[in-house]
Order: structure tokens, then C-alpha cells, then sequence
């Protein structure tokens, strides 16, 4: 295509900037000087800002060649299989490190080009679907991954077999949508991204907005390190995430629907666009959804890797080809969401969850969870750990049986140290906090989070400073920048766990740990500068004498003195 | 402001307050003159909430709030100086402190320049903790004669990006990189000169830290005595933007925008901020010229010189028509002198020649 052809193409596309960007980066190999400028021209970006924004994306290649350049994962457990041997085996052919790609439960992910390879030396990388679900271990009480296993389920033909779309069809031919909203809300579904934020209130909210268009948007940009939920959702089950996303517009008076989409997912771009070409031409989705009037119009938008956009006011500036900072709050994408009008953010899994709930009842999924606490939760569990994978669990259910009973416990020998919560940002649980409940009232007490519900094992052969460290190095190359607690905490607190910088007396150096990391979680505009703290928090908490060693090891520090 | 009683209140401090409705607790908090500290903000500029300096304490909140970006609600109860948030702001001084490469900057770098500095020794927050790897990479590289790039001392607050775009309209630069790791820019790393920099030099006046500055103020540093401000008007055109002059002795040094300027607004172009050189140059005339017999030119008294124009003029219309003469008013002229230039024309030479050079 040519730089006309590929503008004429999105521009009057709704949230064209990064589709634009995808194309010149696809078609050129990287983002050359000329296509930035032309992109500007054609977008009426101002340069310097497209410019600013672009640097902002970790995948973005600015030099020839450098979108076929092999990006390995180094994400908390691919650290653990063998990613730097694998980076330092094809170094030669230009490779570099990336954050967790959501592959924890098959490692060692590399995004070569357009593909993911999968494998544990870099003589063994091989393009593989990602692993579906485990079997069942409590099949009556799993609501997304109920028929996720069913072969041929990723088509319309399969999905339709297995009862898929018939919660649609009676919402949009029998139900008014403040019935659809009333049932979502009854249901107890809440929002499976992390922050919980009840689904039915939500949607009730954006249907009593005023302005249009409005817009339904799915966050499909699962950037938590150990998480890997959202795309066993998409990879078997799209059909169940736009079937939500229909209902949601009905429920809300939204007529338009956004997929934004991790860019480390290659492969469920396609697999998506596949079921959104086949629900158009089933009607499904159009002018017309099964035949009921209600127009509604899906797109997927491609993320550029940046863990933030997972944020949603910062995915909503993505999305508008803004520099994607998360915006100030108060007023809320429920009023003031994509392009500042009337706008549901929804995780992949709540969004998901929504046609099992059309389709058997509200009650049935209030039902599903244990000790009161309403439905299901996916959490990905990894790392060291016999049967890594996406486990669907009541509500509620006992970690310490997620782990021994359905994922077989620790390798031969070993004992669990610790398993970290909410992926990274809900920092670790060791010791007796092990045996906690799977629900975010008993893991808040315990100074933690469920939030996505990434779980990731560290048995006791591993150094929890260091895999502390990785962690919050992780935050600090994900920071975006914008508040000064977590621009400058994150850094100080990864300079701390290396053994780069700080205090060398103990004392000295658990106040500094500590004053910054509560000036982070009391001041930070996002979630991202007040989650972190909790890795230094919980290191602390469980391993004193761990943190103890590390400080004492190293003599003076080379920026003990200002530098 | 409602001064009846009847309008909505907050609890400031203790104390109850009226407010605006659509305010913020900063600015309200402010206008009643608590002192609230904070580094990224600029009251011509969106809220941007960057800094965290300014969070306050808002009864019922599970956390301190930013006061620049949350809008007073009736009956909210704010406390602006607790211990708590005081804690918070100290910690969050010595982390800047420890990402700078020094914390006092010569006066003359820019307006705004010594903000941090104060904010600094108000926390007493020179300890040294939290020493790490510095933020930010100057750029020496730069040739332009106005402005300075030491972003060796910045702290990411994005007034320079946010006021060239919010107020300047020109977005010539923006934010490269993200995290610690962010870095103030144009697009592909370049010069200022090679971009849309008109050198207005907002974002310099605007920097609470001298990472960016006045580079032409600050070729006075050495001129010894005390620093005078001379408000006046710019002489440059037509609009009046209200300016500082900085002089001292008989050294004029610099020129700050009057921050409350009705005309500008804290505002200037590139020949208001940079180009005063002019005053004190050797070559400026001085006195009115005109030239001899000899082809050189001498000091002459004004009549001498204006009969000395009129004669030329007069002669350029008897021999050449009344349309050989085009007429040209100054931008620096206001309205009244750019109606008299053209009365001047029209009824004087009997032609329609005449323009303006703000046309251009």
C-alpha cells in the first residue's frame, strides 16, 4: 500500500492513529523518519507530539529491520526458564528483552515479525497455539471457561452449537435494555480487570449518560505480568467476548464497539477479526443485530506495548492518538470516555462472563461463588508450579487448594516461598497468608489484591530480592511518567533491590524503602505508583532476613554520594 | 464569589469557606490564601496533576487528593498543612532534589526559576536521601542563542510542553521516552531552530527548576548590583503585551512577562522576551540623521530632518505621479498611528498605497 492508500484506508475511521501506525510499521519494517511525517500531515498530528507518543510504545521499531528483530519475554517466570540464555542466543540476530507477554504458562514467548514462538531454549522456539484451559476440576461452578474446551468452539458454527448467542437473541428480542442492565446488575458480575467496580452499576450509568455516540470498549490489553487470562478468553471463546460487547451496547445505547488489544498477541488479532468477519456475515453484527434494529459496529484496535494503556484512561488516550498518560478523575469514562462522550470500559473476562449470565440466569451466576461472594474468577497461575494455567474458581475458593489439589503443588523437593497476587501488583503472599481465600475482602485484609488474578509461584530455591527486583524493575519501565511519586519512586526502589544505590546501613535503608513507597501508595495518580510499593511492602513483610543480607552484602554503593 | 452566605461552602482548615461552583480546592484553598506548594502548576494551564505536591487531605478520602485537579463538593472537609500530607511533600522534595543535578539556579534563568529552590529549603529537603541515577540529558548541542536546554535539572512537570501547546499553540515539543526516562523534545531529537519553536520563550519562563533558560538574561550574570523590575509596556507592536524589565544600574538584563498583563497574560513573542540588545547598542540612533554634500551622514535637528523627508517626497510625487509612493505602516504602531499613516497617504499623496506590515 502505499502512504496515501494506507491514510485514505483509516482516516475516517473512528481512533485511526495507532491502525495508521500499525500499517507503516507492517509495510516498512519499522517507523521511518518520512512516515511519521506523513502521518502527521495526513492525521493533522502535530509532529513533535506524534513523536513524543510514538517513543512512548516499547514496540514501535525505529530503525530498518527492527519489527523483525526477535523480542523475547523477560517477564517474572520467563526469567525463570531461561529467557536471557535465549536473549544471549540471538543476540546475532538483533533480539531484545520485552515485558511478560502472557505466555507464563508456556514459556519462553519470542515475537518475531508478526508471530509468537514459544519454547524454553532458543533451539527449541516453535509457533504454537497458546494452551487452552486445564480440564475442569469443578465443572459446575465455572461460568467463561464452561464450554471453552469444546473443539471447534473459536468458530460461530461451534459457538452456536454449544448455546452461544442465544442469551443475545432473547436480550435484544425480548428485553428492554434496562432489563439487560438489571439482570447484569442482579447477576453480582464485577469487573475481572482488578479493580472490581460492579459491571451492572457501570453500564446503568453509561445508558443514563448523556451525548452520543457512545461507545462500548473492551481492555484486552493484558499487560500484568502473570496474567494470561484474557487471551485463552479470545484465542477459544471470541465469540463470547463480542456476544458481550453486543449486549453491552444494547444494555447502554451504544452503537460502536473497540477491542483494544495487547500488542503482544499477534495471533488473537487474527483469530479475532476471523469471528467479527463472521458475525457480520451472520448479522450478528451490523446494521441490524439479528434482525432486531439495534446497529452495532465492531473494531479491534492494536496496542503498541505499554503496560499503562491497560489503565483505562490511558487506553482511552491511546485510543485517541493521544500521549497516553492516564487522564485526571473525576469525570469518568462513564461520562467522558472515548472522544469525551458516554463510554464502557470492560475487561475481557467480565465482558465474557455477560452471555452465560443472559443464558443461565442471573441467580445461576450470583450462585457460583463460595461464602456469599457472587461468581467466578479466572486466575492464571504459574511459575513454579506442577500444572501452570487458566483455573477458573468460585469465588472465595481456598488458594491453598488451587494450588496443591488442582495444580498439583511444587516441583518434587521443593516448597512454595511465595506466590505473588493480582500478577505483580498486588506484591507477595508467603507464610500463613498462603492460606487465604480467593476473594478481595480476605486478600485486602492481608495487605494485598486479587485484581486481575494473576498468580505466580516462587518455590524456595529462588532469591525473593531478586525476584523482587525484577519486579519492580518491571514497574519502573512501565511508569509513564506523568506523577512524580512513581516516575522517581520506581526507579529509586529498583536501584535499591539491585544493589545499586542507597544506604549500605540497614536501618537507613529499610526508612528510605518504606518512606517511599508510602509517599507512592498515598500520592500516585494511577494504580500503577500505588500498587508497587506493596513489592517492597510484602519483601519486606515476609523476608526480612533476605532483605537484611542483601543490604549488608554490598559495601558502599558507587552512587552512595551524588552522582 | 458568593458573599451572601447562601452559596456553597467547604471546610478549610476549620475553617468554613465559600467557593465557587466548577473550582478547584486549589484554587479556592489559594484565594483564601493558604499556601499550598506545588511545582506543575500554572494557573493559565489545564490541571495536570502531576507533581502531587498540592494533595490535601479530604475527610472521608482513603487517600490524600491532588487539590489542583479535584473540584470543591459543599460540606467538603479539606485540610491543607496536616502532618500527614506535609510528610508526603517533604519526601516527595527530597526525591526531586536527588534526581537534579543542583538544586539553586542563577536568578536571571527564567521567571519561575527559583520555585523549587524555595520549596526545597521550605521542606528542608537538602538531606541527600534517596541518591540515585539523575534524570534528564541537557542539550549543549543546541545553537540557538535564547534558549537553554539543561534538562539536566528537570523534574518532568511538562509546563514547557503543556504551555507551548495550551497557551502558544505551537507544539513544538513533547515528552520522548516515558518514566525516569522521560526527556523534553522535538520531534526526532532535534534542534529547536529545525522545529515549530517560534522562541516565545514560554516554556522557559515557565520552568520551576532552570532546566530551561533565558539565555540572553543570563549573559548579564556577571553585571554586578542589585536586580531592579520596571514595569511597562513592550514596544515592539501594537498590542501591548505588559513586560519587566530587568536592569541593573543602567544595564538593561532581561524582560519577564507580566504574568498579569491584561494584553498578554504572562505571554511574549520572540522579539518581546529575547530582542532588547537594541537599547544599549553602540550602533542605535541616538538623534536624527541626514545626508551631506560630502554622501555621509550627520547629526541634524528634527526640522532639519523631517524638510529633508518632505522635500524627497515631494519630489519623487512631482516627477514620478502621486502612485510612485507606497506607503508602509509599522506593526509597532497602535490603531490611532496606523489610521494617521493612512490619512497621511491617501488625503496626503492622493493614492491608495498603503498597508500595514502585520499583513505579512
Amino acid at each position: 500500500m502505499t502512504d496515501q492508500e494506507i491514510l485514505a484506508r483509516w482516516k475516517e475511521e473512528p481512533a485511526p492513529l495507532l491502525p495508521v501506525l500499525h500499517a507503516f510499521h507492517a509495510r516498512d519494517g519499522y517507523l521511518s523518519e518520512d512516515a511519521i511525517r506523513t502521518v502527521s500531515k495526513g492525521l493533522r498530528i502535530p509532529l513533535a507530539d506524534l513523536y513524543g507518543t510514538i517513543t512512548f510504545y516499547h514496540h514501535f521499531a525505529r530503525v530498518p529491520g527492527g519489527l523483525d528483530c526477535p523480542r523475547v519475554c523477560t517477564g517474572p517466570v520467563c526469567l525463570q526458564e531461561g529467557a536471557l540464555d535465549i536473549l544471549a542466543d540471538l543476540a546475532p540476530e538483533g533480539a531484545t528483552g520485552m515485558p511478560c507477554s502472557g505466555r507464563c504458562d508456556d514459556p519462553v514467548p519470542v515475537i518475531r515479525g508478526h508471530l509468537t514462538l514459544a519454547g524454553r531454549s532458543a533451539a527449541d522456539l516453535t509457533a504454537r497455539p497458546a494452551p487452552l484451559p486445564p480440564p475442569a476440576r469443578d465443572a459446575d461452578r465455572e461460568c467463561v471457561f464452561r464450554t471453552i474446551r469444546e473443539p471447534g468452539h473459536a468458530t460461530l458454527a461451534g459457538y452456536r452449537r454449544d448455546g452461544g448467542y442465544e442469551g443475545l437473541a432473547r436480550a435484544v428480542r425480548e428485553l428492554t435494555p434496562a432489563q439487560v442492565v438489571e439482570s447484569i446488575d442482579r447477576s453480582g458480575l464485577a469487573g475481572r480487570g482488578g479493580a472490581g467496580f460492579p459491571t451492572g452499576r457501570k453500564w446503568r450509568a453509561v445508558a443514563e449518560a448523556n451525548g452520543t455516540p457512545k461507545s462500548i470498549v473492551c481492555n484486552a490489553d493484558e499487560g500484568e505480568p502473570g496474567c494470561f487470562k484474557d487471551r485463552a478468553l479470545m484465542d477459544y471463546d471470541p465469540h463470547a467476548v463480542i456476544e458481550g460487547m453486543i449486549a453491552s451496547g444494547y444494555a447502554t445505547g451504544a452503537h460502536r464497539g473497540f477491542i483494544y488489544l495487547r500488542y503482544e498477541y499477534p495471533e488473537t488479532e487474527h483469530i479475532l477479526a476471523e469471528a467479527i468477519r463472521e458475525a457480520e456475515e451472520a448479522g450478528i453484527l451490523g446494521p441490524s443485530v439479528m434482525d432486531s434494529g439495534f446497529a452495532f459496529d465492531l473494531h479491534i484496535r492494536r496496542g503498541a506495548g505499554a503496560y499503562i494503556c491497560g489503565e483505562e484512561t490511558s487506553l482511552l488516550n491511546s485510543m485517541e492518538g493521544k500521549h497516553p498518560f492516564p487522564r485526571n478523575r473525576p469525570p469518568f469514562p462513564v461520562t467522558h470516555g472515548f472522544e469525551n462522550l458516554p463510554t464502557v470500559v470492560n475487561n475481557v473476562e467480565t465482558l465474557a462472563s455477560v452471555p452465560h449470565i443472559l443464558a443461565l440466569g442471573a441467580e445461576w451466576y450470583a450462585g457460583l461463588g463460595m461464602n456469599g461472594h457472587a461468581g467466578t474468577k479466572v486466575i492464571s497461575l504459574s511459575g513454579d508450579i506442577l500444572r501452570p494455567g487458566n483455573y477458573e474458581v468460585p469465588m472465595g475458593f481456598p488458594l491453598e487448594r488451587l494450588l496443591y489439589d488442582w495444580a498439583g503443588g511444587p516441583f518434587e523437593g521443593r516448597t512454595i516461598q511465595a506466590v505473588t497476587m493480582a500478577g505483580l501488583s498486588g506484591g507477595f503472599l508467603a507464610g500463613d497468608d498462603l492460606f487465604v481465600t480467593l476473594d478481595e475482602p480476605a486478600i485486602r485484609a492481608r495487605k494485598s489484591f486479587l485484581g486481575a488474578g494473576g498468580i505466580m509461584v516462587f518455590d524456595d530455591s529462588r532469591d525473593m530480592v531478586e525476584v523482587a527486583h525484577a519486579a519492580m524493575e518491571f514497574f519502573a519501565h512501565e511508569s509513564c511518567g506523568k506523577c512524580f511519586p512513581c516516575r522517581i519512586g520506581t526507579q529509586r526502589l529498583t536501584e535499591r533491590l539491585a544493589g545499586e544505590a542507597g544506604p549500605d546501613s540497614l536501618v537507613a535503608w529499610v526508612d528510605e524503602v518504606a518512606d517511599i513507597g508510602y509517599t507512592m501508595k498515598e500520592t500516585s495518580a494511577c494504580g500503577l505508583g500505588t500498587a508497587a510499593p506493596l513489592i517492597t511492602e510484602s519483601l519486606m513483610r515476609y523476608f526480612p532476613e533476605a532483605v537484611s543480607r542483601h543490604v549488608t552484602a554490598h559495601g558502599p554503593l558507587p552512587m552512595a554520594g551524588r552522582g | 464569589m458568593s458573599t451572601n452566605g447562601t452559596g456553597p461552602t467547604i471546610v478549610l482548615d476549620g475553617e468554613k469557606v465559600a467557593y465557587n461552583p466548577g473550582e478547584t480546592v486549589y484554587e479556592a484553598a489559594t484565594r483564601h490564601g493558604k499556601d499550598i506548594p506545588t511545582l506543575c502548576y500554572d494557573p493559565r494551564l489545564e490541571p495536570f496533576g502531576g507533581c502531587r505536591l498540592c494533595v490535601v487531605e479530604v475527610e472521608g478520602a482513603r487517600a490524600p487528593v491532588a487539590s489542583c485537579t479535584a473540584q470543591c463538593q459543599a460540606g467538603m472537609e479539606v485540610r491543607t498543612r496536616s502532618a500527614r500530607v506535609e510528610v508526603h511533600r517533604r519526601t516527595l522534595m527530597e526525591m526531586l532534589v536527588s534526581e537534579n543535578r543542583e538544586v539553586d539556579v542563577d536568578e536571571l534563568t527564567s521567571l519561575a526559576s527559583q520555585e523549587m529552590t524555595e520549596l526545597v529549603d521550605r521542606y528542608e529537603a537538602r538531606t541527600g536521601r534517596f541518591r540515585g541515577r539523575q534524570s534528564g540529558a541537557s542539550r549543549p548541542d543546541d545553537p540557538n542563542p535564547f534558549i537553554m536546554r539543561d534538562y539536566d535539572n528537570c523534574i518532568s512537570c511538562y509546563r514547557c510542553v503543556r504551555v507551548c501547546a495550551e497557551q502558544e499553540g505551537d507544539y513544538a515539543i513533547s515528552v520522548k521516552g516515558r518514566g525516569f526516562d522521560t526527556q523534553i523534545t522535538v520531534e526526532f531529537d532535534g534542534h529547536l531552530k529545525e522545529s515549530a519553536c517560534t522562541f516565545c520563550g514560554q516554556c522557559v519562563q515557565t520552568c520551576p527548576t532552570g532546566a530551561l533558560g533565558d539565555l540572553k538574561a543570563l549573559a548579564y550574570r556577571d553585571v554586578a548590583g542589585e536586580t531592579k523590575k520596571t514595569r511597562t509596556v513592550c514596544p515592539y507592536c501594537g498590542v501591548g503585551c505588559a513586560v519587566d524589565l530587568l536592569t541593573r544600574g543602567n544595564t538593561l538584563i532581561g524582560v519577564q512577562p507580566a504574568m498579569d498583563g491584561p494584553a498578554n497574560k504572562g505571554a511574549l513573542c520572540v522579539k518581546g522576551q529575547f530582542a532588547f540588545d537594541f537599547v544599549q547598542h553602540p550602533d542605535r540612533l541616538a538623534h536624527p540623521l541626514v545626508r551631506g554634500e560630502d554622501g555621509e551622514l550627520h547629526q541634524a535637528g528634527w526640522d532639519e530632518a523631517l524638510d529633508r523627508a518632505a522635500e524627497g517626497f515631494l519630489r519623487v510625487r512631482e516627477r514620478y505621479g502621486r502612485h510612485a509612493v507606497y506607503g508602509v505602516a509599522s506593526g509597532r504602531a497602535p490603531h490611532e498611528a496606523a489610521y494617521t499613516m493612512q490619512k497621511f497617504i491617501r488625503g496626503g499623496f492622493g493614492t491608495n498605497h498603503i498597508d500595514n506590515c502585520s499583513r505579512a
